[in-house]
């Protein structure tokens, strides 16, 4: 219970820390739609015939550009917020200095990227209403009712980018510039779940990694359900491989992560960066 | 006299210049990324390409073809982000310098020396051609190694005449981003609206022609639309040395338009701070 009070209270203020930025609120919604949607829109766009994207109904199973596009946004803004503000958050703190006294209270570790979890999903949820409006009163977006089924499929992901999460705070506790690797892998890791284009269009040695990413199959399950696209494989399994490789992120985030904390407590790094 | 104190400025101009290699030699981990988003992020739309015109369907690309000019999608989407990649070096690096130097307490003693306030202005723009080039370097091996697309030998030579000509007009745009910056104090999120609008505007990853007239007469009067287009006109569609000479006339144009205006919003920027002592303050 004193966990998750903690866990509340670290949400709490990270929610208060960004809500003081009006600004930084502000281009965390429109940044997307003016540096991602509306060129992708315009871009995919270009290539219909008579008004509709027939190749992506080709590719896809439906002629919906502004669906694939803003929900390709969606899995990009969860995948983000594992990235940015549950991991690269601990380096943040490192510069403020403030991340040593919060190491020295009786807090356990894990729960600090927990409390990160849950006010990052608060900025998340926000951002995704005001996007998602937007689309719908700007660019006609309009989802199918079944797109609820996918909430199940989004919340494990969720679970899942907990213990990505984790393992990237390891990284970024032990190494000294986080920034270009964060940025990198975030692109990666968002690219590689088939936000952007279908996984099927990856090189063929690079599926494999698709495959073992959860964002993958939340991806396409939202897509399927949102939109009606096809799906990349039967929807048993699909769910099957969602869970599992979500059983298999947690506990190896968490390993990595305490790793981490005993290696920057037995080399004094921890105020290093 | 005047010859002494152009010859003074001009000496100072290179050491600015010489500043800026040597901080760009001393950060070698910054070429990793000059590597990595110059070939990803194209790789990403041409595989999105791939996505909406169904694996090239063959009326989807003409769809394509009749608002882009061309059904070469790949060459097309790596031509765009070589400017995107240009214009996120530019404002971030010259573009900021200024603001740099004001966070790091150095500007109000640069203002303290006898050299002409252009130096600090335009000195830093000097170094910035070798990102630009490595870059176009990175992305002609790319698309090469990644896609299959051979680029002709004159196509290159002619690219890199282009980038020449877009030079000036380039870092006059930068140099007046740099001056306003300074008032304003936000860079980041200048630097995100600023190269989020000009891609908006240049056709660097969709055809011109999608966007609604007005924006069409901005993208205009922008240098970025014209480097890229000459650039596309060079590799896609087969443009010869003649053809060029409209584009580099209006980049020269714009070069001086952009440069003077640079200079204006700086004066204004440096009288109002002598006024206000703002130089110091952030």
């Amino acid at each position: 219970m004193d966990e998750l009070r903690a866990a509340l209270a670290i949400a709490q203020k990270d929610i208060r820390n960004v809500s003081r930025y009006r600004f930084s609120v502000a281009a965390s919604i429109f940044t997307p739609l003016y540096q991602g949607v509306l060129p992708a829109l315009l871009f995919g766009a270009s290539f219909a015939v008579g008004g509709k994207v027939v190749g992506l109904e080709k590719t896809i199973g439906t002629a919906d550009l502004a669906g694939f596009i803003f929900l390709g946004g969606v899995v990009s803004g969860l995948v983000a917020t594992a990235f940015w503000a549950m991991a690269m958050s601990f380096r943040n703190e490192m510069e403020t200095g403030t991340l040593e006294p919060t190491w020295l209270t009786p807090t356990a570790r894990e729960t600090l990227v927990l409390g990160r979890a849950l006010g990052g999903m608060f900025w998340f949820g926000f951002g995704q209403i005001a996007i998602l409006a937007i689309g719908a009163v700007f660019f006609g977006l309009r989802f199918r009712l079944e797109a609820v089924y996918a909430l199940p499929a989004l919340a494990i992901a969720t679970v899942a980018l907990v213990g990505v999460a984790y393992l990237l705070a390891a990284i970024v506790l032990s190494i000294r510039d986080a920034t270009l690797f964060i940025d990198s892998t975030n692109f990666l890791f968002a690219t590689a779940s088939g936000a952007a284009f279908p996984v099927v269009l990856l090189p063929g040695v690079l599926q494999p990694i698709a495959f073992a990413l959860p964002t993958t199959y939340a991806m396409d399950i939202l897509r399927n359900q949102a939109l009606g696209t096809r799906l990349l494989l039967d929807p048993v399994t699909e769910y099957a491989a969602l869970l599992a490789t979500t059983i298999i992120a947690l506990p190896i985030g968490l390993w990595a992560f305490r790793a981490a904390d005993r290696r920057i407590r037995r080399l004094g790094t921890i105020n290093q960066y | 006299m005047n010859a002494e104190l152009v010859t003074a400025d001009l000496r100072a101009l290179g050491a600015a210049g010489q500043m800026s290699l040597r901080q760009l030699r001393r950060y070698p981990a910054n070429f990793i990324g000059q590597i990595f988003w110059p070939v990803l992020l194209p790789a990403v739309w041409v595989l999105m390409g791939q996505a909406y015109s169904g694996g090239g369907d063959a009326q989807a690309l003409d769809a394509f073809a009749t608002r882009s000019g061309t059904t070469g999608v790949t060459l097309f989407v790596f031509v765009g982000y070589a400017m995107y990649m240009w214009l996120s070096t530019l404002l971030w690096g010259p573009g900021t310098s200024l603001r740099v130097e004001q966070l790091r307490g150095s500007l109000e003693a640069v203002f303290l020396t006898p050299v002409s306030r252009l130096v600090p202005l335009f000195g830093p723009t000097l170094t910035n051609v070798v990102w630009v080039l490595f870059q176009l370097v990175v992305m002609g091996l790319a698309v090469w190694l990644m896609f299959g697309v051979v680029l002709p030998l004159e196509g290159i030579l002619l690219t890199l005449l282009v980038t020449l000509a877009g030079l000036p007009a380039m870092y006059a745009m930068g140099s007046l981003f740099g001056a306003a910056v300074l008032r304003f104090g936000e860079v980041g999120p200048a630097v995100q609206f600023v190269r989020g609008a000009l891609s908006l505007l240049c056709g660097i990853t969709f055809p011109i022609v999608m966007l609604p007239g007005w924006a069409q007469g901005v993208s205009a009067a922008m240098p970025p639309t014209y480097v890229v287009a000459g650039i596309r006109g060079v590799l896609l569609k087969g443009a010869t040395p003649l053809d060029l000479v409209p584009t580099v006339g209006i980049l020269l144009g714009l070069a001086l338009v952009f440069g003077a205006f640079a200079v204006v919003v700086f004066r204004i920027l440096e009288a109002s701070a002598r006024r206000s002592g703002m130089l110091g303050r952030y």
